[in-house]
């Protein structure tokens, strides 16, 4: 246990890393997501089917074949390099946009006809109806899954350990291998705990400020 | 003096598929009248009523309506994400541009004739049935609509709260609002239009004033409908 000096600043480091990893998917799918969603539930049959195509492409398929698809794709086949944390990013961003899609479009199907109806008779735009009136309603509902998707991101950001991102996962790791001892994963799996502990805490926080119109009394 | 046509509609027909809810209807509207709309269940009084603000559209015929409606909805479709005012100043700000503090103005007089101006900061979960829908009518009014359409507004309230709400819509009728109300309020189409319209199976079987069509219905139709709504 004295030698905890010796991996721990490297194991924080790559902890770092999980994190930028995680924030800048989370920050780039969950808006990328919407388009997605509109479109697979837009009326032009062409969108709706691409649309639909593409989540099924990347629902369907690991994400580790993806990461390492689009690794070597770029270098191989476009002549782009890529560095592996970019090419996680991009990875992660599309495989979760594609989540985030279909999360949002149960949302926005759940929303009740009577709300378009009023919006359209006060002459509101679909534009306005979506952003003003559609997707605030759906944000509560929403909120759950798309928290659960973003825990589940938290633990497959340890995948970026395989094309050479040192990761908290990957520092652990090398610590494992260089100690030979198994007290880093102990430490790694606390570090992922405390994580995924603060993102619930933030889930209640959000889920409280989305219920504010929810019923104080039965009637 | 003549009073100004608003809607006319010839030859209206909507059919979905097979299904001919409004068959052939001619009806036309003047500003300042109101219309109730009476019939059973299923005749296609809403459809017509939905046709004229665009919320069906029409398989054929032809329509005029000089200026703007408002619908009020059987279920009242307040936005539930947003405190009563919000529901009645949206559309002024957000549709017809009108700054903030007008549409608020505008939004606190509206609530006070519906005799709700101390529901202003609360959000629809909150209120009862009559409450939403008085809220409700109040939104349509904000856009000061030339036009109102009513869906049955009554229809999915308690009996005993059914007053609170056709009390404003009798204010409104005081006021000369233009009006058209799908209703199974007799009483309320005998005390309050100008005119009732009896529909069955898509078409207007009969027409006249509330005593015509009350006191001597003509129609074998209408007298069973009459009759089946005094047992009811």
């Amino acid at each position: 246990m004295d030698r905890i000096g010796e991996f721990l600043p490297f194991m924080l480091e790559g902890s770092v890393m999980t994190v930028k990893v995680f924030v800048l998917t989370l920050v780039l799918s969950l808006p990328l997501g919407l388009p997605l969603a509109l479109g697979s539930n837009s009326r032009f049959k062409p969108l709706s089917f691409l649309c639909k195509v593409y989540v099924w492409i990347f629902r369907g398929t690991p994400l580790m074949l993806q990461l390492w698809f689009f690794y070597f794709f770029f270098p191989f086949n476009l002549n782009i390099t890529l560095n592996a944390f970019s090419t996680a990013i991009l990875t992660y961003v599309l495989n979760y946009a594609a989540y985030f899609a279909e999360i949002y479009r149960g949302g926005i199907n759940s929303i009740d006809r009577g709300q378009y109806e009023a919006a359209h008779a006060l002459g509101l735009s679909k534009k306005q109806t979506m952003m003003d009136i559609i997707l605030p309603q759906t944000m509560k509902a929403t909120l759950p899954p798309v928290v659960n998707e973003a825990i589940t991101l938290v633990k497959d950001t340890a995948l970026v350990s395989s094309i050479a991102v040192v990761d908290l996962m990957k520092a652990t790791n090398s610590a494992v291998n260089r100690m030979t001892s198994l007290t880093p994963f102990f430490y790694a799996a606390i570090i992922y705990l405390i994580m995924t502990f603060v993102l619930t805490l933030v889930a209640g926080r959000l889920e409280k400020y989305f219920s504010r119109y929810d019923a104080k009394e039965e009637w | 003096m003549e009073r100004e046509v608003i809607l006319e509609m010839k030859n209206i027909v909507k059919r979905y598929g097979d299904f001919t809810a409004v068959d052939n209807v001619n009806f036309s509207m003047k500003k300042g009248e109101i219309v109730a709309v009476i019939g059973p269940s299923g005749s296609g009084k809403s459809t017509l009523l939905r046709c004229i603000n665009g919320l069906n559209s029409i398989t054929s015929g032809k329509m005029i309506l000089k200026g703007t409606t408002g619908m009020v909805f059987q279920h009242f479709n307040l936005f539930p994400h947003m405190k009563c005012i919000d529901n009645i100043t949206y559309a002024p700000i957000k549709v017809k541009k009108e700054p903030r503090n007008e549409a608020v103005k505008k939004a606190e007089r509206l609530l006070k004739l519906v005799g709700l101006e101390n529901k202003a900061q609360v959000y629809p979960a909150q209120i009862s049935g009559g409450q939403k829908q008085r809220i409700a009518i109040a939104r349509a009014l904000a856009m000061d609509p030339d036009l109102m359409l009513f869906d049955e507004p009554t229809s999915a309230l308690d009996p005993e709260i059914t007053g609170e709400v056709l009390n404003v819509m009798k204010k409104l009728a005081e006021n000369h609002t233009t009006m058209i109300v799908v209703t199974h309020e007799m009483g309320f189409a005998k005390e309050v239009a100008d005119r009732v319209i009896f529909m069955d199976n898509g078409v207007i079987v009969e027409e006249g004033t509330p005593s015509e069509i009350f006191d001597t219905p003509k129609s074998p139709r209408l007298i069973s409908f009459l009759g089946s709504m005094l047992r009811a």
